[in-house]
């Protein structure tokens, strides 16, 4: 099944959280939960350069990634997606990654509840940002589908 | 010195051991990295992986895997436990689900994570 088959795209239009495995230059596994957005046949996940997963992308561009519908239980599909990758940290994928990660995440009912009821972390919060950020680059990491796949109801966790 | 940090201890997330919202692995193959949901039974401090019978590919004993715990959609309420071990052939446990490959993660390394705990700390680095 390709990447843009209906279906694919309606699981990664609701789901919230991709968790993109990958290998490092040693060949050993991670996988790592991250925010993610769909853009033109693309699957961008924010992150920023010096994490274990964006290290892996630039050694070995291979990722395997898995989708869920979190917030419908009714919902048992789980998506898994192979392709490659490239980490992105050109200003214009920040910019338009950021964009649309705020209007999926934070400016949504959800995402205000959530903020709101820890109104005193924000601080925190921005200095948590502002720490990744010196250590580092924000980055996009740019996953081009190749091959997408359901699990069957016995290959859900 | 302070730094902001997210991790925790992972005693703190023993609940998503015992209520499992989501769990998968990762393990190298032929194809490369591959991600693989599984169910997880936590029983007498073990970590029971199973896979099902028909998944295309799975990890071989002795392999290292990362085994991933994980919950949350919105930023405050994300939570994980990220274990790095080894797998090695395991019995079904009682009651687990048929038509599925057990096998146990030995860790070698756990870390755990609650964006809602976040907080300054000493940065003794």
């Amino acid at each position: 099944m390709k990447a843009d088959d209906p279906a694919a795209l309606d699981v990664m239009r609701r789901s919230m959280v991709a968790r993109i495995a990958t290998l490092s230059r040693n060949g050993r596994p991670s996988i790592n939960p991250l925010y993610f957005v769909y853009l033109n046949g693309h699957i961008w996940l924010g992150t920023v350069d010096w994490t274990l997963a964006a290290r892996n992308v630039k050694a070995d561009p291979r990722v395997s990634v898995l989708f869920e519908v979190e917030q419908d239980p009714s919902d048992q599909r789980v998506l898994r997606i192979r392709g490659r990758a490239s980490v992105r940290t050109d200003q214009k994928a920040q910019r338009s990654y950021n964009l649309r990660a705020a209007r999926k995440y934070f400016l949504t009912p959800g995402g205000i509840r959530n903020g709101l009821s820890h109104i005193r972390q924000l601080p925190t919060m921005h200095n948590y940002h502002a720490q990744a950020a010196e250590k580092g680059q924000p980055c996009v990491i740019e996953v081009t589908p190749e091959q997408a796949e359901f699990l069957n109801d016995d290959q859900r966790g | 010195m302070k730094r902001v940090t997210r991790n925790i201890d992972p005693g703190c997330a023993r609940d998503l051991l015992e209520r499992v919202p989501r769990a998968c692995i990762a393990f190298a193959s032929d194809h490369g990295p591959q991600a693989q949901p599984i169910v997880l039974v936590w029983h007498d401090g073990r970590y029971l992986a199973g896979i099902p019978e028909d998944a295309d590919r799975r990890p071989g004993s002795g392999h290292e895997v990362v085994l991933l715990i994980d919950e949350g959609v919105h930023f405050f309420d994300l939570r994980a436990i990220y274990i790095r071990g080894r797998v090695k052939p395991a019995e079904a446990p009682g009651g687990a689900p048929v038509g599925r490959t057990w096998f146990e993660v030995v860790p070698l390394k756990t870390v755990a994570w609650d964006y809602g705990t976040l907080r300054e700390v000493r940065d003794e680095s």
